[in-house]
C-alpha cells in the first residue's frame, strides 16, 4: 500500500486518546520522578544531592543484595513458566476429553487476587501445620521450612508465582499451537516422525512467536514483582527474599522518597538492559527459524 | 366518620410526638447529623473502641465513620501519602514518639495544648506527643511495655523464680527445655515482633550508660562499640536453642495461643497482647509479665511504650464534634467501658484514674510494681528520633541464627546513619 | 493401533485430572474449607472438613463495618467496568492504526507506550499532578490511571490481533465510500470480537484485583475497594482466618462468573493476538 493511502485510511488521531492518557497519567509523573531521585525529598523540600542516593543504594548490603534476588526470581519464574506451560499446552491441545475442565482449572488461580494467593500459600507452607509439610511428613520426609529457611524461601515464593501465573502462558501457547497449520504435522507424519519428533521439529519452532511473548512478559513481570513477595514474606526472613521492588517500597514507607525513587530508576535501567537485548535476540531467532 | 376522626387523632398524636422528639433530640444531641471520619488500624478499632463509639453516637448524635488503616509499612506509606496531599480524616490514631516526629506534625495535626483534656494526661505521655511546645495527641489506650510475658503454671510446676538477670533467665530456659517444654515463643511470621527483645532491653542500656540516647542521636554512640548496647543484639544468640518449631511462620495470633495455653513459656512481646493472651487462657491469673533482665539483679526494670495517640486533622471541618467526641471518650465512665470491654495493655496514663478490677493481674500487679518502684524507662523511640528502618529484618536474621549479633549491631549502626541523613543530622 | 491410541487417551485423561486436582484444586478447597470453620479451628490451618459448619461466617463478612463490603463491591465494579470500556475503545483504536501504519512516527509512539510494560509507576508525582488538576480522589482519575497502566498490554494484544485481519476489507469499504471513522466502527470493530473477550477477562481481573493503586489514588472510607476489605481480618493483633477466607471467596466469585462467561473465547482472541509480533 502506498504512503498516501495509508494516511487516508488510518488517521493518527486514533492513537491520540490512548497516547494522551498514557502520557499524562503515567509517563509524565515517571519523568518528573527522575529529578527527585537525585534529592533528599520529604514532600516539602527537595534538596539536590547528586548521585548520593544511587551510591547509598549500592553500598547498603540490605539494598544491593536485592539485585541478585530479583534476577534469580525473574529468570526462575520465567524459565519455569516457559517450560511447564509448553507441556501443559501440548497436553491441552491433544485429543483428550477433559481438556475443557483442566484448562479452566489451570486458569482459576489467575482469578484470585495476589494477596489472597500469597496468604493461602504462606499458610500451606507453614513449617509445622502447613499442608505441604503434613504431606511431606506423611511420606516419611523431614519438614521443610519453605518460607523461613533463607536458602529456600525465595523458591517457595517462586513456586507460588508459577502456580498463579502459569495460566496466561498456557493460554498464549495454546493460541500459538492452534494457529499452526495441520499440513505441517501431516507432512512430518508422512516422513515417519513420531509424536516426540513432531513436537520438537514442528510445534516448537512454529510456536516461537508465542514463546517469545511469554518470555518477555514473564521476565519483565518477574523483574517488577512485588505483591506476592510482600504478601508471603515481606522480604524476610531477614533480607533473604528482598527484591528491588520490595526494597523500593520499604524506602518509600520509611519516608526516604529520594532514595526510593533512585531505586525505581535502578530497576528501570536493569529491566532495560535485560529486556531490550533479549527482545532483539528473540526477534532474530524468530526470523532465522522462518 | 369515626374512622376519620380516629386517624386524625392519631395523626395529631404522631405529629406531637415527633415534634417533641425532635426538640428533645435537639437539646440532648448537639451533633445530630454530623459525621466525623475516624481512621485507625485493626488494633485500635477493637471492641472497646467500638463500644465507646456506639455510646458516643447515642449520646452526642454524631456519626463516626471508621476507616481501616492496613498498618505496618503499608499504613505508614499511605499516611505519608495522604499527609502530602493534605487529605486526612477528622480523627486518626498513630504512634507517639519518634514516628510522630517523622511526620513533621505541625503541617497536618491540630495543636491541642489549650484543651482541658491535656491537663488530665501524665507528663510521660505528653512528652511523647509534644514537639516544639505544641501538643498533638491524646492517649488512645494505656501504656504498655516491651517485656517478657510468661505462662505462670510452668514456673510453679518446676519451682522456678522470676529471673532478675539475663543469666538466670537463660538458666530457666534450660530447665524448661529439660522438662520437655518450649521455653521461648518466637513469632517471626509477624516480623515486627522480633524487635521486642532488642527494644525492650533499652532499660538495661540506659541503666549502665545513661547518656546513650543523646550520644546515639548525635551519631557518637554506636551499638557495635558500646558493650552493653551490643548485648541487646547478642542476647538473641543465647535463645537459639530454646525456640518453638514454627518460629519462622508463627504469627502474633499463634503467640497469643501458645502463651495463653502454655504451649510455650516465654514470649518477648509488647504487653498490648495481654488482653488477647488472657482471653486464650483458662484464667487470667495464669499470665504474668517481667521486664527484659540485665546483668544487675538489683536493677531489673521495664522499658515502657506510650500508647498510640488520637490526632486531630488541623483542616478538619468538624473540630468541635471531634473535641466533643474526645471529651466523651475520656470521661471516667467511658474509660471504664473501654477497659472493661477490651482490657488494658498496662497502667493508664490518665492522672488519678484507676483501672477497673476486671483488668488482668499481669497489668495491675506485675507491671504496676515496676511503676511503683520507679523502675521504668521510656523506650528509645521516645527519647531519640532516629530508628533504623531495617531493624525488624536484622532482629529476625539474628533470632533465626542467620547472622551474629555483633554483625547485626554493625549493620544496624549503618542503617541508622541512613535515617539520620534523611532527618538532617550530620553523622560524618 | 486405534485401541492403543484410545488407551493412551484415557490414561492421559486420568493423569491430567489427578494432577490438576492436586495442584490446582486443593488450594481452592483449602480456602473454602477454612471459610466455613470456627475461628479456633481455622487457626489450625488444616484441610480437614470442619467439625461444625459455620456458613454464617459469610453473613458476618458481608455485614462487617456497616455493610462495608457492599460499598466496596460497588466501587470495584464501577472502576472495573469503566476501565474495561475505556481500554476497549482507546486500545482498539490505537492498536488498529499502530499496526496498519508504518513509518517513524508509529514506531516511536509504539516504543514509548511499550515503556509502560517495563517502568513501575511513580506514586507521589502522580498524586501531585492529580491534585494540581483538581481530580485527586475521584473515580475519574482512578479510572484514567488504571487505563494508563494497562494501555501497553492492551495495545500489544490488539496490534497482534489486527495483523490477522486482511487489509482488503478496509480498502473495499473505502471504495464503498466509508470514511475513516466508519471503516473502524463498522468494519474493524465488529471483527475484533474474539480479542475483546480476552481483554475483558484479563483487564477486568487485573483491575478488580488491584490492591495498591486504589490504596494510594482513591483513599477514604467511601472509596474502599474489595481488596482492602481483607485487612479487616488480618493485622498486627492477629488474623481471623475463617472470616479472611470467607472474604477471599466472596470477592473472587465475580471474577469466576466473568471467567465462566468468557471462558471459551479467551484462547480465540489470543490466536494470532499475542502470538504474532
Amino acid at each position: 500500500m502506498t504512503k498516501t493511502k495509508e494516511k487516508s485510511l488510518y488517521s493518527v488521531w486514533f492513537v491520540v486518546p490512548s497516547l494522551a492518557i498514557f502520557l499524562i497519567f503515567f509517563l509524565w509523573p515517571v519523568i518528573s520522578s527522575l529529578y527527585y531521585s537525585m534529592t533528599v525529598w520529604n514532600f516539602e523540600t527537595a534538596t539536590f544531592n547528586g548521585l548520593e542516593n544511587y551510591k547509598l543504594f549500592f553500598t547498603d548490603p540490605a539494598m544491593s543484595s536485592s539485585v541478585p534476588h530479583t534476577l534469580l526470581y525473574a529468570f526462575a519464574t520465567s524459565g519455569l513458566k516457559v517450560v511447564l506451560a509448553f507441556f501443559i499446552a501440548i497436553f491441552l491441545t491433544s485429543s483428550i476429553k477433559t481438556k475443557g475442565f483442566i484448562r479452566s482449572a489451570v486458569f482459576f488461580p489467575n482469578l484470585v487476587s495476589t494477596m489472597a494467593v500469597g496468604l493461602t500459600f504462606a499458610y500451606m507452607m507453614h513449617p509445622t501445620k502447613g499442608l505441604l509439610n503434613v504431606a511431606i511428613q506423611g511420606l516419611g520426609g523431614k519438614p521443610v521450612d519453605f518460607l523461613g529457611d533463607p536458602k529456600v524461601a525465595l523458591w517457595g515464593i517462586i513456586l507460588s508465582d508459577v502456580w498463579k501465573g502459569l495460566s496466561i502462558s498456557v493460554v498464549i501457547y495454546i493460541a500459538g499451537i492452534q494457529s499452526i497449520d495441520q499440513s505441517y504435522y501431516e507432512a512430518a507424519s508422512i516422513d515417519g516422525a513420531n509424536w516426540w519428533q513432531q513436537i520438537t521439529n514442528v510445534t516448537l519452532p512454529l510456536v516461537a512467536p508465542a514463546q517469545n511473548s511469554i518470555i518477555i512478559l514473564s521476565l519483565i513481570g518477574g523483574l517488577r514483582t512485588f505483591d506476592l513477595i510482600w504478601a508471603m514474606t515481606g522480604g524476610g526472613p531477614g533480607f533473604a527474599t528482598d527484591v528491588l521492588a520490595s526494597v523500593i517500597y520499604k524506602q518509600y514507607a520509611a519516608g526516604f522518597y529520594g532514595l526510593s525513587t533512585a531505586g525505581n530508576v535502578v530497576m528501570l535501567i536493569l529491566i532495560s538492559i535485560i529486556a531490550f537485548p533479549l527482545q532483539h535476540f528473540l526477534n532474530k531467532r524468530e526470523e532465522a527459524i522462518r | 366518620m369515626n374512622r376519620k376522626l380516629m386517624s386524625l387523632t392519631l395523626a395529631i398524636a404522631l405529629a406531637v410526638t415527633m415534634l417533641m422528639g425532635v426538640s428533645a433530640v435537639a437539646e440532648a444531641k448537639p451533633f445530630e447529623g454530623v459525621t466525623i471520619t475516624f481512621w485507625g488500624g485493626q488494633a485500635e478499632l477493637n471492641p472497646g473502641t467500638l463500644a465507646v463509639i456506639e455510646a458516643a453516637e447515642e449520646a452526642l448524635g454524631l456519626h463516626v465513620e471508621t476507616e481501616i488503616n492496613p498498618g505496618g509499612s503499608e499504613g505508614d506509606n499511605l499516611l505519608k501519602t495522604r499527609i502530602a496531599s493534605n487529605d486526612l480524616p477528622d480523627l486518626m490514631v498513630y504512634n507517639s514518639g519518634s514516628k510522630l516526629y517523622d511526620l513533621n506534625p505541625s503541617r497536618c495535626f491540630l495543636d491541642i495544648k489549650d484543651w482541658d483534656l491535656v491537663s488530665r494526661v501524665d507528663d510521660a505521655f505528653l512528652s511523647s506527643v509534644t514537639i516544639d511546645g505544641a501538643v498533638y495527641g491524646l492517649p488512645q489506650s494505656s501504656t504498655q511495655a516491651g517485656a517478657i510475658i510468661y505462662y505462670k503454671p510452668d514456673y510453679e510446676e518446676l519451682g522456678l523464680e522470676v529471673p532478675h538477670t539475663w543469666a538466670e533467665f537463660v538458666d530457666n530456659c534450660a530447665k524448661l527445655k529439660e522438662a520437655g517444654k518450649t521455653p521461648i515463643e518466637l513469632t517471626a511470621g509477624d516480623t515486627w515482633t522480633t524487635q521486642v527483645l532488642f527494644l525492650g532491653d533499652y532499660y538495661n542500656i540506659n541503666a549502665e550508660y545513661p547518656t546513650f540516647a543523646e550520644e546515639y542521636t548525635e551519631g557518637k554512640a554506636k551499638y557495635a562499640d558500646i558493650p552493653v548496647a551490643t548485648r541487646s543484639w547478642t542476647k538473641y544468640e543465647d535463645l537459639v536453642d530454646y525456640l518453638n518449631a514454627d518460629k519462622s511462620a508463627a504469627t502474633v495470633q499463634d503467640g497469643n495461643f501458645a502463651i495463653g495455653t502454655g504451649e510455650a513459656t516465654h514470649w518477648f512481646i509488647l504487653t498490648q497482647q495481654l488482653p488477647l493472651i488472657t482471653a486464650e487462657a483458662d484464667d487470667q491469673s495464669q499470665i504474668g509479665v517481667f521486664g527484659v533482665p540485665g546483668d544487675d539483679p538489683d536493677n531489673h526494670g521495664l522499658t515502657v511504650w506510650e500508647p498510640m495517640s488520637f490526632y486531630v486533622w488541623k483542616d478538619s471541618q468538624n473540630i468541635d464534634a471531634v473535641k466533643a467526641f474526645l471529651d466523651f471518650y475520656f470521661s471516667e465512665e467511658m474509660l471504664n467501658l473501654y477497659f472493661e470491654t477490651y482490657g488494658a495493655n498496662g497502667p493508664s496514663c490518665i492522672k488519678g484514674y484507676t483501672l477497673p478490677e476486671t483488668v488482668c493481674d499481669a497489668v495491675r500487679v506485675d507491671m504496676q510494681q515496676y511503676f511503683d518502684a520507679g523502675k521504668t524507662c521510656p523506650a528509645l523511640e521516645y527519647v531519640s528520633p532516629i530508628k533504623g528502618t531495617a531493624c525488624e529484618q536484622l532482629t529476625t536474621a539474628v533470632a533465626m541464627g542467620q547472622m551474629s549479633g555483633a554483625d547485626a549491631a554493625k549493620d544496624y549502626d549503618e542503617d541508622c546513619k541512613k535515617s539520620a541523613v534523611q532527618l538532617g543530622y550530620n553523622w560524618e | 493401533m486405534e485401541g492403543k491410541k484410545r488407551r493412551n487417551q484415557i490414561i492421559g485423561d486420568i493423569v491430567g485430572l489427578i494432577l490438576t486436582a492436586v495442584i490446582f484444586l486443593i488450594p481452592f478447597y483449602f480456602m473454602f474449607v477454612q471459610s466455613i470453620k470456627s475461628k479456633k479451628e481455622a487457626n489450625r490451618l488444616s484441610i480437614a472438613w470442619p467439625t461444625e459448619l459455620h456458613f454464617e461466617n459469610y453473613l458476618e463478612v458481608i455485614k462487617h463495618g456497616n455493610y462495608q463490603l457492599v460499598t466496596a463491591f460497588k466501587n470495584s465494579a464501577i472502576l472495573t467496568v469503566f476501565t474495561v470500556l475505556g481500554l476497549i475503545v482507546t486500545g482498539a483504536m490505537a492498536g488498529y492504526v499502530i499496526q496498519r501504519r508504518k513509518g517513524k512516527l508509529m514506531t516511536t509512539i509504539q516504543s514509548v507506550i511499550m515503556l509502560g510494560l517495563m517502568i513501575p509507576a511513580s506514586i507521589l508525582p502522580t498524586i501531585r499532578m492529580l491534585q494540581s488538576m483538581g481530580i485527586y480522589k475521584t473515580m475519574f482519575s482512578m479510572v484514567m490511571i488504571e487505563i494508563a497502566l494497562q494501555t501497553p498490554f492492551t495495545i500489544m494484544l490488539y496490534r497482534g490481533f489486527m495483523s490477522s485481519i486482511p487489509v482488503d476489507l478496509e480498502e473495499a469499504a473505502s471504495i464503498d465510500g466509508c470514511n475513516r471513522w466508519q471503516i473502524f466502527q463498522k468494519v474493524i470493530f465488529p471483527l475484533l470480537k474474539p480479542i475483546q473477550a480476552t481483554i475483558i477477562i484479563l483487564v477486568g481481573v487485573q483491575t478488580f484485583n488491584d490492591f495498591t493503586n486504589p490504596l494510594y489514588f482513591l483513599p477514604g472510607a467511601a472509596n474502599t475497594t474489595v481488596q482492602l476489605t481483607l485487612y479487616n481480618y488480618k493485622g498486627q493483633l492477629g488474623n481471623n482466618y475463617n472470616l479472611l477466607f470467607a472474604d477471599i471467596i466472596i470477592i473472587t466469585v465475580p471474577m469466576l462468573i466473568l471467567f465462566l462467561f468468557f471462558n471459551k473465547r479467551i484462547v480465540a482472541g489470543m490466536v494470532a493476538g499475542a502470538v504474532k509480533g
